[in-house]
């Protein structure tokens, strides 16, 4: 059956409306103004060369990146036995415990971070970075335990059962041949993760100091100081970034469905 | 079965309760205790909700959710549509680009707004051009700003949970309906409608609860003009050094989140997909 032009109307505006203003970045963060004006006069890279020398933004880069990835495979490490043992046991309290870790998302995340600043200053100093890393693992675990659960139903039991059958115990079983076959959601949730992490600023803006903060919270300082285009220029690179990531995830593992 | 269990759970049990349950029940006890004396109060909620600022910014943060989310379903409903009736492959791609806003760095996603809405921005700059204005309008700083960059921010929540939904309705229905002599609106609305219901509510819940504790976009396109309840929040706690504040509207963040899903599931018996 033919659908009408003006769906794909309104699909075309949904584009523009969620993708425009991308391209109005790309545009502005070749400007040559010293101040953000669009459309942009001129042209210059310098912006680009500006994020480079500030080192602020360097530092920041890559504490998100180890965040994110340490944040990421914690949560893995705890959420996987947890989706494990809610797909195969049928156990007392079941229900209670997938609510649990479902609830990082139901609270705020500027919630989360107050209630751990304030819970964490009780016990006189504490290391921010770690306090950014208990804070982004848990708000991962409702992705990780979610995506592997979805992994593991989907997975033949009878993959498993021959496994058994053949004498190998659960854990070998599970290391053997439950994960490789899991591994693309697996990858999926582990991607869907350190995005999370990565671009998270309300927990993160409670947990940084001088000289610990992460990626976002060091462009939402700069912003308040300076109006170049800077920031532009950085978020082109982002948003460069995030666009190869999904497609190559959306292409490899159907990243949309797990979200 | 029972050991094997406790060694799986355990762990993280023991992980989300320190650091997730401990920290928001002690952030509950705050908000209920008079941070000089110690003692048992209800000041802070006394005040939050006499107090008209407070008072203005609650209703303003509940109104602004609820625009954005007809604005959502307005927008959302036949776009899904026809990435529902996608073949596959093309639904893939085209998916990739919907959900590009949800995995961008908040920061540079909202900042694209402030190009646009800025004082030297593309509007305001167009606008003087055509000499429709004479000096610059101040659009950022504004509820309408604040609703657009949550409104790119949630549409691809709205339109994952509307396709998941209608993917599963039959061709033939809507084919049964269009013979039947239905127009193709009273096929949409009568027939596809009522059968995508579930992502409808699941997708407008996750919009409402999203737009009314999101962060980023309030802070850089409302900023302390037209504060929310989140940038309140993070007012009082640090600008005000008003901790118990704070907690207070933490408080009525969580609990005015929680019962909207409540309601929902309530309203809706049948057990939806939770994100």
């Amino acid at each position: 059956m033919k659908i009408s032009r003006w769906y794909y109307v309104s699909l075309g505006i949904v584009y523009f409306f969620l993708l425009g203003p991308f391209l109005i970045i790309f545009a502005a963060s070749f400007g040559a103004e010293s101040t953000l004006s669009f459309p942009p006069r001129g042209f210059s890279l310098d912006w680009f060369a500006n994020i480079f020398a500030n080192d602020n933004f360097i530092r920041s880069f890559w504490t998100s990146l180890q965040l994110g990835l340490l944040s990421t495979f914690l949560s893995l490490l705890f959420g996987v036995p947890v989706a494990y043992a809610l797909t195969h046991f049928d156990f007392k309290g079941a229900g209670l415990v997938e609510t649990l870790f479902s609830l990082p998302i139901l609270v705020p995340g500027l919630v989360i971070g107050l209630a751990m600043l304030n819970f964490f200053v009780l016990f006189g100093k504490f290391d921010m970075m770690m306090g950014l890393m208990a804070g982004h693992t848990a708000i991962l675990f409702p992705y990780s335990v979610r995506v592997v659960s979805v992994a593991l139903r989907n997975l033949d039991p009878a993959v498993e059962e021959a496994a058994v059958n053949l004498g190998a115990n659960r854990l070998r079983t599970f290391l053997l041949i439950v994960l490789p076959n899991i591994r693309a959601g697996i990858a999926a949730a582990f991607i869907l993760g350190f995005i999370t992490s990565f671009n998270n600023v309300p927990v993160s803006v409670y947990l940084s100091a001088p000289g610990v903060n992460t990626l976002p919270i060091a462009m939402l300082s700069y912003m308040e100081y300076y109006f170049d285009p800077t920031i532009a220029a950085l978020s082109t690179l982002l948003i460069l970034f995030s666009l190869l990531l999904v497609q190559a995830a959306e292409r490899v593992l159907g990243l949309s469905q797990f979200v | 079965m029972r050991r094997t269990v406790s060694i799986l759970v355990l762990p993280a049990l023991l992980f989300i309760f320190i650091f997730f349950v401990l920290p928001i029940l002690f952030l509950l006890a705050q908000s209920f205790l008079d941070p000089e004396t110690g003692q048992l109060t209800l000041t802070g909620y006394i005040d939050f909700f006499q107090k008209e600022t407070s008072q203005i910014i609650y209703v303003r943060t509940l109104r602004l959710g609820l625009t954005i989310t007809l604005i959502n379903i307005v927008l959302a409903y036949p776009a899904s549509y026809v990435l529902a009736r996608m073949p596959a492959r093309r639904r893939t791609m085209a998916m990739s680009l919907v959900i590009l806003p949800l995995m961008t760095n908040p920061v540079a996603r909202t900042y694209a707004w402030l190009i646009i809405l800025g004082r030297t921005g593309l509007i305001n700059n167009t606008l003087l051009g055509l000499g429709l204005i004479e000096r610059p309008e101040r659009l950022i700083y504004t509820e309408g700003a604040i609703i657009l960059g949550l409104t790119q921010l949630f549409l691809p929540l709205m339109i994952l949970s509307l396709v998941s939904a209608m993917e599963n309705i039959p061709k033939d229905v809507e084919q049964a309906a269009r013979s039947l002599g239905a127009n193709g609106i009273t096929a949409f609305l009568r027939v596809i409608v009522p059968l995508s219901a579930d992502g409808l509510v699941l997708g407008a819940t996750l919009v409402f609860t999203g737009s009314i504790t999101a962060y980023v976009t309030p802070v850089i396109l409302g900023g302390n003009r037209m504060l929310m309840l989140s940038t309140l929040l993070r007012q009082r706690s640090m600008m005000a050094f008003d901790e118990q504040g704070a907690t207070v509207v933490a408080v009525v963040m969580i609990v005015t989140a929680l019962a909207v899903n409540l309601i929902v599931r309530m309203l809706r018996p049948k057990p939806t997909a939770q994100r």
